[in-house]
């Protein structure tokens, strides 16, 4: 499976981070997200009951950072589990750009399906994880162009010690580009080709 | 498969009710898409309404100029009842294969809104009427997104009202394997005009403007031999790309005027 795509998130780098750093915001923009972890300062885990069609599943995905080129992007590589529904991997390129008053961000993901997944076909794999992705960049667009929405904390918290700011956009930005891509490959069991 | 708690449901209301007083209920109709999902542990409802013995739900009556079909009438009985409507006939009897016909139902098709089902397409390029327990939405809003409607929960599709056009026909591409569609394209001529709504290409039933221009003009299959839509946002699966599915959507616009025109 292959996704790509690019989105211009309507506010300048800074607010994005800023907002992307708060687990609040997050577990807000991704849909159906319980709760996202960080296991490490370079791996995360995320909880997430995705629910497309007929199909109600919970899935937890596990990013983890490599290739680090702060602000231009990085590799990500992830893995997810969806319990009876098999499980998924796969690695991603992150860029980011500055747009004007906004920030472009485009990513190319490569990944692989196994367990049951596999074995019934990938009719809504692609469209699911775009339509997860599409909801996750709008619902974030929704949160950084309206600050008023943000908890006051968002906006004066500071970045761990030793972290940059880059680096900790693109995990957040990451997680929900797995979890969206692992959620909707629980899908595809559901539909027999 | 989990354990559920299995409810019949002896009326619309009741059901209704029913939904509304369940932690994590879900709605039971031909049982085609939600029985295999359940199966595979893919979903856990708390309980399940079975809507297979309203009577209700399976009323058609055909007026003049609209037919109207319950919820709960199956694909192989819109397929042989002669009706006002010959390409909606047309369009039930090449869904799935004969054991999903002879299960599946209209309301339980569009209430799922899968981007390849067939009947989308129907509901959209005959401009119909969705009819729930609560209200009435044009097929238009009807689809939202890949499986997405506009209803509420708890709302349920009661039957579908279908205004008869001048001429209409449905083609489509169907996968060999599972008769879904990978490009299925309706086209009528309707009281209000052209209408040509396109199944299994995009993430919901979509209508393609240039086309029903093209057709307003001649009502014939050459009029839409350059008109290609871009494919951007289209479907890729294994099945094929999004290019071809842009491609096909031309050809089965065409072969389905000429269908109409026969």
């Amino acid at each position: 499976m292959n996704l790509s795509g690019e989105y211009r998130i309507n506010a300048q780098r800074d607010v994005v981070w800023q907002a992307l750093n708060d687990p609040a915001v997050l577990r807000q923009a991704i849909p159906g997200c319980e709760t996202v972890e960080q296991e490490s300062s370079t791996a995360f885990t995320a909880r997430v009951k995705a629910k497309i069609g007929p199909v109600s599943a919970v899935f937890t995905g596990r990013v983890e950072l490599k290739d680090l080129d702060p602000p231009g992007g990085c590799v990500l590589s992830a893995e997810g589990k969806g319990g009876a529904a098999g499980f998924a991997s796969g690695d991603a390129r992150i860029t980011l750009l500055e747009d004007g008053q906004g920030t472009l961000l485009r990513y190319e993901a490569e990944g692989k399906v196994g367990g049951k997944l596999a074995q019934v076909g990938a009719r809504l794999v692609e469209a699911s994880a775009t339509k997860i992705a599409n909801t996750f960049f709008s619902r974030l667009d929704g949160l950084v162009a309206v600050p008023e929405t943000l908890p006051p904390a968002a906006a004066e918290r500071s970045l761990p010690a030793g972290r940059r700011m880059p680096e900790v956009f693109l995990e957040r930005v990451f997680i929900a580009l797995v979890v969206a891509a692992v959620g909707s490959l629980g899908i595809v069991a559901a539909f027999l080709q | 498969m989990y354990a559920f708690r299995y409810h019949h449901a002896g009326s619309i209301d009741e059901a209704v009710r029913l939904h509304g007083s369940c932690e994590d209920p879900g709605y039971l109709a031909g049982g085609h898409t939600l029985l295999p999902t359940l199966k595979m542990r893919l979903a856990q409802p708390s309980d399940l309404i079975d809507l297979g013995t309203i009577d209700a739900l399976k009323n058609t009556s055909t007026g003049t100029d609209t037919l109207i079909i319950g919820a709960g009438v199956r694909h192989n009985d819109v397929a042989r009842m002669t009706h006002p409507i010959p390409a909606l006939a047309g369009l039930a009897g090449q869904i799935g294969d004969f054991q999903v016909r002879n299960r599946g139902t209209l309301g339980g098709s569009i209430a799922n809104a899968d981007p390849a089902a067939d009947y989308p397409a129907a509901l959209v390029g005959l401009g119909a009427t969705v009819i729930t327990d609560r209200r009435q939405i044009a097929a238009d809003d009807f689809f939202v997104d890949l499986f997405e409607t506009a209803l509420q929960e708890g709302e349920l599709v009661t039957s579908v009202a279908f205004p008869a056009p001048r001429r209409a026909a449905y083609m489509k591409f169907p996968n060999p394997a599972s008769r879904y569609a990978i490009v299925g394209v309706f086209v009528a001529w309707t009281a209000s005009g052209m209408r040509v709504a396109v199944t299994g290409a995009g993430a919901r039933v979509f209508r393609v403007a240039a086309m029903e221009e093209a057709l307003e003009r001649n009502f014939s299959p050459d009029v839409l031999a350059d008109i290609q839509i871009p494919d951007d946002g289209l479907n890729s699966d294994i099945h094929a790309t999004p290019d071809y599915r842009a491609h096909l959507v031309t050809v089965m616009a065409r072969r389905a005027v000429a269908l109409a025109n026969a």
